[in-house]
C-alpha cells in the first residue's frame, strides 16, 4: 500500500464530502449551512490542490485544474460571506446564503470531478 | 521558466499544507471558544476576526486581543496556539529561503534566464565555450568589436568571478557542462543568428566535442577551436573544424619567420597588435648558439625551430628523459646560474625561457643576463598568467610568448576578419620584395600605432555610392574614396588596402587606379578614423561621385534634377562649346 496515494485519496474526497455536506439542505436557509463546514471545505481544497502540485502528467493536470476550479468558487463563496458578515450593513440574508451555496455547488462538481477522474485512474491502472 | 515553477512547488509541498492545516484548525478552535463583550455577554468571535487574529499571531507580530479582551478560556487556547502556528510558519519560510539559496534552484533559475536572454538575440553572434583567460581576452576583442556573444564555462566560480567585472556584467554567461548537448542548444547552437562557434577551454578533449558536436549538427557555421595537442588537433582538421589554433606551433611558426624575414615578422606583428597599442621595432634574432630552458612541448618546438635554421643550441631541463634524445642537452634548473653556464651562456647569443611556469621563467631571464657575457643576449619568455605582464615587461624580454593572448588574437582575427588570415598566408610565402612594399606603406600612414584591421564588402548600405556612380556612368577607384572626405582636399586617408577579393579572385596589395564594382570584398588596415571616412563616402552616395569625379553633385534630389537638365540642355544646344571648355564646371548648385 502506498502511502503517498492513501492521503491523496483521502484529501480529494474529503474534499468533495465536506463541500457536499456544506450544500446539502435548503438553499436559502442560513440555518442548514455551517460556515465551519465551509471553512473546512476550503481548507481541505487547498491542501488538495497542493497534493497535486508536481504531478507533470495529463492526468495530474486535469485533477490540478479541477482543484484549482473548486479552490476559486469556495473563496469567492468564503469572501462573500465575509463581507455580508462583517462588513455590509444587511448582515447575512437569504440571499447572501443563496449565492454562496449555489458558489459552492459549483465547486461541488469541480470537486467531482476530480473524485470520478482519480477513480477512472485507478481503473484503468488495476486494468 | 516551467521548470522553475516546477521545482518550486515540488519543495513546497509540505510547507503549504502544514500552513493551511494549522492555520485552519486554529482558526476554527478559537472561534469555538467563547469570549466576553464589554458588558459582559458571552460572544464568539466571527470567523473573520479568528482568521485575522491567528494570522498575526502566528507571523509573530502580535496586534493585541482584538476585538474585546480575552478571557481566561480564550488566552488558555492560544497560548497553545501560538507555538505550532509560530513553527509552521518559520519551517515554511525557511524552506522559501533554503529554496532560493539552493545550488541546483539557481542553476536552473540561471539557466533560464541564459536561454531566455539568448533567444532573444537577434543580431549574429558567436557562441564561446571556455571562459578563462584566452576567453576573457577574446570576449573582450569581440564586444569591442561590435559582436554578441553567449559564454558558457564549466567552473561555476570562474563565472561567479566574471560577473563581477566591469566589462562582461551584460554578457550572456552560463555555467554548465560545454560539452553537454543541451547546454550548447540553450547557448543558441540551432539558431540561425549563429556565426560562429569558439572552443577555447583548457581541456582538448572537451574542445574536440565542442567542435564535433557543432560539426554534426550544424555543418554551416564555422568552429574555432583550440588544442595544445598535435593529434587532437589533427583530428579536428579531420572532420572539417573550419580554425584549430595550437599557440605553441604558431609561436614557433613566429619565430621561424623572424630568423627569416625580419621585415615579414615586423609587419605580420604589426597587423596582429592590439589597435592602439604601439608598434614593434624591426626585430633581429642572432645567429649562434641558443640556450632553451624547459624541454615540454613549447621548448621542443622551439628546437626545431632553431634545427630548422640551423642554429646550435642547447636544451636544459630538469627531466633526463627529455634531454635525453637531444644532441647538447644539460639536465638542471635553468634558474640556476651553473646550469645555464654548463649550457655555454656565456657565449651564446640567445635564451628561450620557455618552462610551464612563469616566475621560474622570470628568473631565468635574469640569471641568464647575468652570467652572459654578450651584451645583446636575446631573450625570448614564455608567459602563462596574463598578471605577470609587467614583470615580462620589466625582464627586458624580446619577445614574450603569451599562449593565451596568441590564441585570442589568432581567434579573434580569424573569426572578424578572415582575410587577415589569407593576406598573412600569403605574406609569409612571398617574397621580400613584396613584404618590403607593405611594411613602406603600413609605416608611412600608421605613425607608431599599431592599425585596425577591417574588411568591408561592397553590398547593401556599402553599395549605395556605387551604384549611384553605375547610374552616372563613372568609374569608382580605390583612389575615389582613400582620401579625406571631409576636409575635401587631396589628403589621403591614413589606411592601406591589403587585399582585395572578388569571387574566387584575391588581389594583395592593389593598386589605387583599380576599379572596384559591387560585392568586392576589401581588406583594410590603417588608422581608425580612416576607417570612419571610409564608411562615410561608401555609405554617401553624393560625396562618393564628388571624389570619383572632378565636378560637384548637388545634395538636393532637385538640385540634381536641376542639374541634370541644366547639363542636358548644354550637350543637347551647343556640344562643341563643351568640348571646347572641359574647365568650366557644368553643373551649379541652386
Amino acid at each position: 500500500m502506498d502511502y503517498e496515494k492513501v492521503l491523496f485519496a483521502f484529501f480529494i474526497v474529503l474534499a468533495l464530502t465536506l463541500n457536499f455536506g456544506f450544500f446539502l439542505g435548503e438553499i436559502d436557509n442560513p440555518a442548514h449551512h455551517d460556515a465551519a463546514e465551509l471553512g473546512a471545505a476550503l481548507a481541505v481544497s487547498l491542501i488538495a490542490t497542493i497534493m497535486k502540485f508536481g504531478d507533470r502528467s495529463q492526468m495530474g493536470a486535469l485533477l490540478l485544474a479541477t482543484s484549482l476550479v473548486a479552490d476559486l468558487q469556495l473563496i469567492v463563496a468564503a469572501v462573500y460571506w465575509a463581507y455580508a458578515a462583517n462588513i455590509s450593513a444587511d448582515g447575512v440574508t437569504s440571499e447572501v446564503i443563496v449565492t454562496v451555496v449555489s458558489l459552492s455547488g459549483g465547486a461541488l462538481l469541480a470537486n467531482l470531478v476530480s473524485v470520478v477522474l482519480l477513480v477512472s485512474e485507478s481503473i484503468v491502472i488495476r486494468r | 521558466m516551467n521548470d522553475v515553477i516546477w521545482l518550486t512547488v515540488r519543495r513546497l509541498r509540505t510547507p503549504l499544507i502544514l500552513l493551511i492545516s494549522v492555520y485552519f484548525i486554529s482558526s476554527s478552535l478559537l472561534v469555538a471558544v467563547p469570549g466576553m463583550d464589554e458588558a459582559g455577554n458571552p460572544v464568539h468571535l466571527s470567523y473573520l476576526e479568528a482568521a485575522y487574529f491567528i494570522a498575526f499571531l502566528s507571523t509573530t507580530i502580535g496586534l493585541g486581543e482584538i476585538p474585546y479582551p480575552f478571557t481566561g478560556a480564550q488566552r488558555f487556547l492560544v497560548f497553545f496556539l501560538i507555538f505550532p502556528n509560530v513553527v509552521a510558519w518559520l519551517y515554511s519560510i525557511g524552506v522559501i529561503l533554503g529554496l532560493f539559496l539552493d545550488d541546483q534552484f539557481r542553476a536552473t533559475l540561471n539557466r533560464n534566464v541564459f536561454r531566455r536572454r539568448v533567444s532573444r538575440f537577434t543580431e549574429p553572434f558567436f557562441l564561446m565555450c571556455g571562459f578563462g583567460n584566452t576567453g576573457s581576452e577574446l570576449a573582450r576583442g569581440l564586444m569591442k568589436r561590435g559582436f554578441q556573444l553567449t559564454v558558457i564555462e564549466q567552473d561555476p566560480e570562474l563565472v561567479h568571478r566574471r560577473q563581477t567585472e566591469v566589462d562582461f556584467s551584460h554578457l550572456a554567461l552560463l555555467a554548465g557542462d560545454t560539452t553537454e548537448q543541451s547546454v550548447l542548444a540553450d547557448a543558441g547552437l540551432h539558431r540561425e543568428n549563429c556565426i560562429g562557434v569558439i572552443a577555447v577551454t583548457n581541456d582538448n578533449h572537451a574542445n574536440l566535442t565542442i567542435a564535433i558536436t557543432t560539426k554534426l549538427l550544424r555543418p554551416g557555421v564555422p568552429v574555432y577551436a583550440r588544442s595544445q595537442d598535435g593529434r587532437v588537433g589533427d583530428n579536428m582538421r579531420s572532420f572539417g573544424t573550419d580554425v584549430v589554433v595550437d599557440p605553441y606551433v604558431i609561436f614557433a611558426q613566429r619565430l621561424d619567420l623572424a630568423l627569416n624575414s625580419p621585415t615579414k615578422y615586423l609587419v605580420q606583428d604589426w597587423l596582429i597588435s592590439v589597435p592602439g597599442t604601439k608598434l614593434r621595432e624591426a626585430l633581429t634574432p642572432p645567429s649562434g648558439h641558443w640556450v632553451v630552458c624547459g624541454g615540454g612541448r613549447f621548448g621542443l618546438r622551439m628546437v626545431q625551430t632553431l634545427e630548422k635554421n640551423d642554429q646550435e643550441y642547447t636544451l636544459v631541463d630538469v627531466r633526463k628523459d627529455r634531454v635525453a634524445d637531444c644532441e647538447h642537452g644539460v639536465v638542471g634548473r635553468g634558474t640556476e646560474a651553473p646550469t645555464l653556464q654548463a649550457a655555454g651562456i656565456e657565449e651564446a647569443v640567445g635564451v628561450i625561457a620557455g618552462t610551464g611556469d612563469d616566475i621560474d621563467n622570470l628568473s631565468i631571464i635574469i640569471t641568464a643576463k647575468e652570467s652572459t657575457r654578450n651584451k645583446k643576449l636575446f631573450v625570448i619568455g614564455r608567459q602563462e598568467q596574463r598578471q605577470n605582464d609587467e614583470l615580462f615587461e620589466a625582464s627586458g624580454a624580446h619577445l614574450v610568448a603569451r599562449p593565451n593572448w596568441i590564441v585570442a588574437r589568432s581567434i579573434l582575427a580569424s573569426a572578424t576578419t578572415p582575410g587577415l588570415s589569407k593576406f598573412l598566408n600569403y605574406l609569409i610565402h612571398a617574397d621580400e620584395d613584396f613584404a618590403r612594399r607593405v611594411e613602406h606603406k603600413l609605416s608611412r600612414c600608421l605613425g607608431g600605432v599599431a592599425p585596425v584591421v577591417w574588411s568591408t564588402e561592397l553590398s547593401g548600405t556599402y553599395a549605395r555610392g556605387l551604384s549611384a556612380a553605375r547610374q552616372e556612368g563613372i568609374e569608382v577607384r580605390l583612389e575615389s574614396f582613400l582620401h579625406n572626405t571631409r576636409s575635401g582636399q587631396n589628403e589621403d586617408l591614413r589606411c592601406v588596402c591589403l587585399m582585395l577579393k572578388r569571387g574566387a579572385q584575391e588581389l594583395m596589395m592593389p593598386s589605387l587606379e583599380l576599379s572596384v564594382i559591387e560585392g568586392d570584398i576589401l581588406l583594410f588596415a590603417g588608422r581608425s578614423s580612416a576607417q570612419r571616412e571610409v564608411a562615410h563616402a561608401l555609405t554617401d552616395p553624393i560625396l562618393l561621385l564628388d571624389y570619383a569625379t572632378p565636378q560637384r553633385i548637388p545634395r538636393t534630389a532637385i538640385g540634381r534634377f536641376v542639374d541634370r537638365r541644366l547639363r542636358g540642355r548644354k550637350v543637347k544646344s551647343d556640344p562643341a562649346e563643351q568640348q571646347q571648355d572641359p574647365e568650366q564646371d557644368p553643373g551649379s548648385e541652386p
